[in-house]
């Protein structure tokens, strides 16, 4: 399978007063056509830079320092903002966590979905322009188009809004969707009907979309596969069932532990010691070793390279090395839920 | 929540007149209270040879002797037939007075307002749109400065330099003698008062929407534009400025008596026959009539302005008119 | 029967918009809460349940209804004056956004000891600072963090710290409104446990607001399901989870989202009918403890 979007040891550096920080370390991983990847990690953890970078919407401070962008086969990584404006919104397009602020408040919602259109088809016809948004509204499931068109943004509850943000991005049929934690500010009930509208849209479209959560229960809901990062880095990648079932990294085994769904009954939840590390000043071995219970001696000097499981599952753990002493998962197998 | 538009109207008038007559009543009773002896003005240096009897008899005259609440309502009923007395000081209708001044005010305090306004909407884009690079710190660090100094300071110092030293510019006046209705000649005059009364203000306004443009940018739905592939002009000229305008628009609006209000120091070191020159003298010479309708003027056209600036934000900005979004909670109309 | 220690009957509070329109934030909303127990109450967002914490620590005064603390009527001015010191005191709250609800100009020390020394307490360990460091290793922090401020903090060791602040009243009852919501995962665990161990350990009762479920479940004996104002349902929560009774607790239940691919991408999720809701039902007793709003027979 081609793959549409290729990260190759992809690394981003923010400056900041108090040096630089090291938001996004020597990531790597592809997106194939139609696929749901899901990126999990906790705040902080260099996610939502990710995200940014790819449609490279860094903010000043930041800067790539290393490793490539490849776009339906095309490396985009030195584009300029010139260049990126034509796949903006075309080859992906971006919805985000607060769906109150990402509208302009004094714009109506209509015209904010036929701008989207605009831009890539200036010449689009009045009727056609107002006929696509119609279509967009209700393909993202907005109940009376027609009547909303005219609405403002803040005639529109949290998960309508939501909705017209997906209404925004999809406005182009881009080939990639990027979903920047989109139900985080929502009601669960609320997250559930848009994680179904990402799935179902999906299955219509077949966009490609990259959903970035920190809660693995949304994310075992709709990602075919799934990629845990930490400190930066990715610690583990592989189909839903592998990471869930069958994860390898510490890291992953902590995040499953700390969740009540899997601990009904017991008498304490597992945490994870210490907290996330700052990335600034590169840290020397593995990032994740002094929160790690199982760390070996060569996670403080060494950082792990990603060792691969099956084809489809790569962790980074030196636990995975063949000289590594053998560590049973404390958490895994299909019905551990 | 759909308002009757006459509800609504009628109610900004109604508190416009009561503020009018509250303001009437505070400038009457405070010019009452001032110090200095309002025959003085009124008979100049003819009031030290008069007995005690010969005054008693010019206050009558000019009805000084009466409870103020009488000279109150005799003053309202006389200013809505249009007559607001005599000027003291000028021995005119006053009325006269401030209409043979009033023009140069007008055009004076009218020209920098839109030169300041638009000037202060193109500096602010331009130190948006360059946020941080050397045109915004030199425009914000020069701005800061130069707002910091005093406008008769500075006034005085064009006037020796381009009027004294240089002799390009008339340094005092509205027009030269014999020159009344030359309108180059208008203009000439009218450069050094605008360049200060322009300067004064620029800065503060220029500043204030690169602030609230910036603030616009940080915006998530600037970044949801640029995502869907619009360019910075599109999202700065349709977006930002479009969210900036409104609270700008009725800033002007309240901001008419600020800058207008700010020629009368102006006027009064140029010697510019306007009001503000008008109201410095009418103050000194315990000018009574001439003083309180001009501070009636400056109130009402604050009060004015103000309100004006209320209409145009609600009916600018729809998030006003929106108390909140109500819609998972139980909200029960009245 | 254990003691009841809290005592909500038919709690309504109503926030005036303006002068056309009003919000009823709670709608005679009753339920009751025992010494020792953690009580959830869970909803979405604008459902209530924060006003009714409100409402409890005496911060909104409500619109009708009577709010029981141990047999004192807290919306009585009277008897509120007369029991004020030990209502404050025994009923202490934790907020969502220990950003705000901690002020920024004051170290960890003078947070934690501040309640102490508003209510003259003599402190059990010699000094206020003592009892700050005391109540900061309780909630796992150690005396570095004694002199930083709030910002120098985390979000999750902010948390604590607001923790630590109300356990040094040594209090009965807790409200903790969302505690979890903008916390990490792995930091929302430890959280919970602190919680689990105040109750467990100190015997303290616990109100627990979220609307994170799986937590709730985790969490509490009873749960409190809000919507729009009313309470639609309150049961012990592994009845309430087993069997779920009001449409809406169904749909909602529906919604969690759990973590295992296979049986969740298989799950059909409920639709609640936002116009078929009755306000107007009455909380009946369907099994011991499980309470539903439902239309009254006739």
């Amino acid at each position: 399978m081609e793959e549409l979007l290729k990260i190759e040891k992809l690394s981003v550096g923010i400056h900041s007063p108090m040096g630089k920080v090291q938001a996004v370390r020597d990531v790597s991983f592809a997106l194939h056509p139609g696929e749901l990847l899901a990126i999990v990690g906790e705040s902080g953890c260099g996610k939502s830079m990710l995200c940014k970078t790819i449609m490279k919407l860094l903010p000043k401070s930041a800067k790539i320092e290393g490793g490539r962008i490849i776009a339906n086969g095309v490396d985009i990584t030195d584009y300029s903002d010139k260049d990126m404006r034509k796949l903006r919104g075309k080859l992906f397009s971006m919805i985000f966590q607060d769906p109150m602020t990402a509208l302009n408040p004094t714009v109506p919602i209509g015209k904010q979905i036929a701008e989207a259109i605009l831009i890539h088809e200036p010449k689009l016809p009045k009727e056609e322009v107002y006929h696509r948004v119609i279509g967009l509204m209700e393909l993202v499931g907005i109940p009376q188009p027609h009547q909303r068109y005219k609405l403002y943004p803040y005639n529109f509850s949290g998960g309508m809004r939501q909705r017209s943000i997906m209404a925004i991005a999809l406005a182009a049929k881009p080939k990639i969707l990027i979903a920047d934690e989109p139900t985080t500010a929502l009601d669960v009930t609320i997250q559930a009907q848009i994680l179904d509208l990402l799935k179902e849209i999906r299955t219509k479209l077949g966009t490609a979309t990259i959903l970035v959560s920190h809660d693995l229960g949304v994310v075992a809901r709709c990602a075919d596969r799934v990629a845990i990062m930490y400190a930066g880095k990715i610690v583990e990648i592989g189909t839903a069932e592998e990471v869930y079932y069958d994860p390898r990294h510490p890291y992953t085994w902590g995040l499953m532990q700390s969740l009540p769904a899997l601990n009904r009954g017991a008498k304490e939840l597992k945490t994870i010691p210490g907290m996330p590390p700052t990335l600034i000043d590169p840290t020397v071995g593995d990032a994740f070793a002094c929160r790690n219970e199982y760390a070996l001696e060569i996670d403080y000097h060494e950082q792990p390279p990603m060792f691969k499981i099956t084809d489809t599952h790569y962790a980074a753990t030196w636990l995975l090395d063949p000289r590594a002493p053998k560590v049973v998962p404390p958490i895994g197998g299909r019905g551990h839920v | 929540m759909r308002r009757n538009p006459f509800v609504y109207y009628g109610k900004k008038a109604l508190i416009f007149l009561l503020s009018v007559f509250l303001l009437s009543v505070t400038v009457f009773y405070i010019s009452r209270l001032a110090p200095g002896d309002p025959l003085m003005s009124y008979y100049g240096e003819r009031v030290e040879k008069m007995s005690v009897e010969e005054k008693e008899t010019a206050r009558g005259k000019l009805g000084l002797n009466e409870p103020i609440y009488i000279q109150y309502i005799r003053w309202v009923e006389n200013a809505i037939k249009g007559d607001f007395g005599i000027s003291f000081k000028y021995k005119q209708d006053v009325m006269q007075v401030i209409g043979s001044r009033i023009g140069s005010t007008l055009i004076l305090g009218g020209t920098g307002f839109v030169l300041t306004f638009v000037g202060a909407l193109l500096l602010g884009i331009l130190c948006a749109w360059y946020e941080d690079r050397w045109v915004d710190r030199l425009l914000c660090k020069g701005g800061t400065l130069l707002s910091c100094i005093p406008e008769f300071w500075l006034s005085l110092v064009l006037i020796l330099v381009f009027a004294v030293t240089l002799h390009l510019l008339p340094g005092s006046g509205a027009y030269d003698v014999g020159y009344k209705n030359n309108v180059l000649n208008r203009i000439e005059h009218l450069i050094l008062p605008l360049v200060i009364v322009v300067l004064q203000h620029l800065w503060y306004y220029a500043y204030m929407i690169r602030n609230k443009l910036l603030e616009e940018i940080g915006a998530d739905y600037v970044l949801l534009g640029k995502s869907k592939g619009l360019s910075k002009r599109k999202i700065m000229f349709r977006h930002c400025l479009r969210n900036v305008l409104p609270s700008y628009i009725s800033l002007m609006a309240i901001s008419v008596p600020h800058v207008v209000g700010g020629t009368y120091i102006v006027e009064t070191v140029f010697s510019y026959p306007g009001i503000g020159a008008l109201s410095y003298e009418s103050a000194r010479y315990h000018d009574y009539n001439l003083l309180m309708v001009l501070c009636m003027m400056t109130g009402i056209l604050v009060i004015f302005c103000n309100m004006i600036g209320q209409i145009i934000n609600e009916k600018l900005d729809p998030r006003i008119k929106a108390t909140e979004v109500v819609e998972t909670s139980e909200v029960t109309e009245l | 029967m254990s003691e009841i220690l809290l005592d909500v009957q038919h709690l309504t509070h109503v926030f005036r918009l303006d002068k056309h329109a009003v919000i009823k934030a709670v709608d005679d909303v009753s339920f009751q809460m025992k010494k020792g127990e953690i009580l959830g109450l869970v909803g979405e967002s604008g459902s209530g349940k924060s006003t009714v914490a409100r409402c409890i620590m005496n911060v909104y005064k409500p619109t009708g209804g009577k709010i029981l603390y141990r047999d004192i009527d807290i919306g009585d001015k009277a008897q509120l004056r007369k029991h004020r010191k030990m209502l404050e005191s025994l009923r202490q709250i934790i907020f969502q956004d220990s950003t705000s609800s901690l002020n920024q100009r004051m170290t960890v020390a003078d947070i934690i000891a501040e309640p102490m020394s508003i209510h003259r307490m003599r402190p059990a360990r010699g000094s206020l600072r003592a009892e700050a460091e005391f109540q900061l290793s309780y909630v796992g922090m150690d005396a570095s963090y004694l002199d930083k401020y709030p910002t120098e903090l985390s979000g999750g060791q902010r948390q604590r710290v607001a923790i630590a602040r109300a356990l040094s009243m040594e209090p009965e009852l807790l409200v903790a409104d969302e505690p979890i919501a903008s916390l990490d995962v792995s930091i929302q665990a430890q959280i919970i446990n602190l919680l689990r161990h105040c109750n467990r350990e100190h015997g303290c009762s616990i109100l627990f607001i979220a609307h994170d479920l799986s937590m709730v479940e985790y969490l509490c004996d009873r749960v409190g399901v809000m919507y729009r104002g009313r309470l639609v349902e309150i049961a012990p929560t592994a009845e309430l989870y087993a069997n779920p009774r009001h449409p809406y607790t169904k749909a909602l239940l529906s919604a969690i989202p759990i973590p295992d691919p296979i049986a969740e991408r298989s799950r059909k999720r409920i639709d609640f009918d936002e116009v078929s809701f009755d306000r107007d039902g009455v909380l009946t007793r369907i099994a011991a403890d499980h309470f539903v709003l439902m239309q009254e027979e006739v």
